[in-house]
């Protein structure tokens, strides 16, 4: 499986230069499996670059298929989607993943975006792909299904007032975890998320804030970089990739909890892990 | 009378080093009449994520202390329009005050337009908890108001939804902000989605015709003598060619209505996401050798431009603060 980094932001696409090194678009990671399928996990504005490379090729003749896996429905994580070019080309196929009571109700959700009083599209069904919504039951005694020969699971974090899917992706005995949006209770992850992570090859994980500045917004139900190297230490994944951050963290500030991330890690006996700090344009194999 | 742009994109905000130079937030702009520690009244047109730094700034003054007023005016409530409001930290300081101003809607209130964007799932702080007082004043088409001294008219445009343009005039200076639209020519755009524009060549139906034409009477009359004209300038001749039917125009279309109008400048604005620094540069380089008759400028984030009467400085002004990005 390779990873490549569309948008590493979080709350708020964030321009200007001095986001041009780590980027300033929001949420969006692109997975491509060793069969080759096409996986996007969330949707933020980084979508709209990737969506403009898959049009080069089978998506730009409607001959192309890609599975979107959602962590949540906050802005950050969806905003893309009406801009994501290959929706829009007839024969073109996409499922939708993501947290809802039911298939219906995440597709309301989606469709909500794009409301005549806020998009141009009224209604998802004028999107020329065809498109099929799954809700994910992140609360299932057995989170996990099949797609295209990777094993996918899902299991919910808090998220503020609200929760956030983190998913796992297993392929050939490596796997992928990717955790945003998380806001632990002081105790860590629950029992079901500490067996998501474990073991990862690759651990994609929430580092939106710094420890103090999480301390001062808790109720934002968000990461900071502690937290991320706990939940890595714990887990005993081969790389944690920082994800997610604030939207006022320009370059030098990303660099500077790097730097302490790799101290956290060492801290807590992590010495194996790798440290990578996601960037747009990054690409990574998950080995 | 001074503009200050903080968002200058059309669709969607573009981080990058390619939009370093003008901009990659989405449209937010601001006027001030007066001279600074005046009570002149703020005004902010349109809530693209540009709002964010403004806000942020905002709350190194009175409106840090709960002690601000502010008038946004919306031209239309798509997300490139609205999208900063729930980062606009000056609405969840209490004592602060906004009025709001859109279009009336047929089937709801504005206020509930505005705090559907702040709903679960999409949005962690509903509109409940917004601490401000927000006003909304829904405007209907015609309207005219006044703002303190600021005296404010608005007509409509032809962009899926209705969008309205706004003219702000105050002691004789005046500003036009007349976006998004499409030319008022090919298609006539309302509420209804178009699945295929017309082919080139193909008539228009007579009410659509005469509907169009009052439209643009409507814009020229908005914009008649004005000081400068911000205009959607998002596309290209090819791309309006391909995309009649999204509602927006070319530079040609903002310099023939300006002209008309006898306005003194146009600010292309809107820029289309794709387009890059050099492009906007070469755009306006284009256009102001083909048009000498008009003064020229293309919005930039951070640009201020002081509306004093002398056009012929504008694009000094801006030539200056956007080489110093």
């Amino acid at each position: 499986m390779r990873l490549t980094f569309w948008g590493v932001r979080g709350s708020v696409p964030a321009p200007g230069p001095e986001m041009n090194r780590y980027g300033g678009n929001t949420s969006c990671v692109e997975l491509r499996t060793a069969s080759g399928a096409c996986f996007v996990i969330d949707s933020g504005t980084g979508v709209i670059p990737l969506g403009r490379q898959l049009m080069a090729r089978e998506f730009g003749r409607g001959q192309g298929e890609a599975r979107m896996f959602l962590s949540h429905a906050h802005w950050d994580h969806i905003q893309g989607f009406p801009f994501f070019q290959p929706v829009f080309v007839p024969g073109n196929r996409l499922t939708i993943y993501g947290p809802g009571r039911s298939s219906s109700m995440l597709e309301g959700i989606l469709e909500g975006q794009m409301n005549p009083h806020f998009s141009p599209l009224h209604t998802m069904k004028n999107l020329g792909a065809g498109i099929d919504v799954v809700a994910v039951d992140g609360a299932a005694k057995d989170p996990s299904f099949e797609v295209d020969g990777v094993r996918v699971s899902a299991r919910l974090n808090p998220h503020g007032a609200t929760r956030a899917l983190a998913y796992r992706f297993e392929e050939n005995g490596r796997s992928l975890v990717y955790a945003s949006d998380a806001g632990y209770p002081p105790g860590g992850p629950s029992d079901e998320v500490r067996a998501l992570y474990k073991g990862a090859t690759v651990l994609i994980h929430d580092c939106t804030y710094s420890p103090e500045d999480r301390a001062e917004r808790i109720a934002r139900g968000f990461s900071s970089i502690a937290d991320a190297a706990q939940a890595a230490a714990e887990a005993g994944v081969g790389t944690l990739v920082m994800f997610h951050y604030d939207q006022d963290y320009g370059d030098d500030v990303v660099d500077a909890l790097t730097e302490r991330t790799r101290l956290l890690l060492d801290e807590r006996g992590a010495h194996a892990t790798k440290l990578v700090a996601a960037r747009e344009g990054l690409s990574l194999d998950v080995e | 009378m001074k503009v200050r742009f903080w968002g200058v994109r059309g669709s969607f905000p573009v981080p990058g080093p390619d939009t370093n130079r003008y901009g990659g937030n989405t449209s937010c702009v601001a006027v001030r009449v007066g001279e600074p520690g005046d009570d002149g009244p703020f005004i902010v047109i349109d809530a693209g994520t540009g709002l964010r730094k403004l806000g942020k700034e905002m709350m190194q003054s009175e409106w840090g202390k709960g002690e601000g007023a502010a008038h946004l005016l919306v031209s239309h409530t798509h997300w490139d329009h609205i999208q900063g409001l729930p980062f606009f930290a000056p609405l969840y300081h209490r004592g602060n005050k906004f009025f709001v101003y859109a279009r009336q809607r047929d089937d709801t209130h504005l206020r509930a337009v505005f705090a559907s964007q702040t709903d679960s799932p999409y949005f962690p702080v509903p509109f409940e908890n917004v601490q401000a007082d927000v006003a909304f004043r829904e405007l209907v088409e015609g309207a005219r108001f006044e703002i303190g001294p600021v005296k404010v008219s608005c007509t409509r445009l032809n962009h899926p939804w209705i969008a309205i343009a706004y003219r702000l005039e105050h002691e004789g200076r005046s500003v036009c902000y007349v976006t998004d639209t499409a030319p008022f020519r090919d298609i006539l755009i309302e509420q209804e989605y178009i699945r295929q524009p017309p082919q080139p060549g193909e008539a228009l139906k007579a009410e659509d015709a005469a509907k169009l034409e009052k439209m643009r009477e409507g814009v020229v009359r908005l914009c008649e003598g004005a000081d400068l004209v911000i205009y959607d300038t998002q596309f290209t001749p090819e791309e309006y060619r391909m995309r009649p039917h999204w509602g927006h125009s070319c530079p040609d279309d903002a310099i023939e209505v300006a002209r008309a109008a006898g306005a003194k400048a146009v600010c292309l604005f809107h820029h289309a996401p794709e387009r890059t620094d050099a492009q906007i540069d070469a755009i306006l380089a284009h256009h102001r050798a083909a048009s000498p008759d008009i003064e020229l400028v293309a919005a930039a984030e951070g640009l201020e431009l002081t509306l004093d009467g002398r056009a012929d400085a504008l694009p000094e002004q801006a030539a200056r603060q956007v080489a110093t990005r």
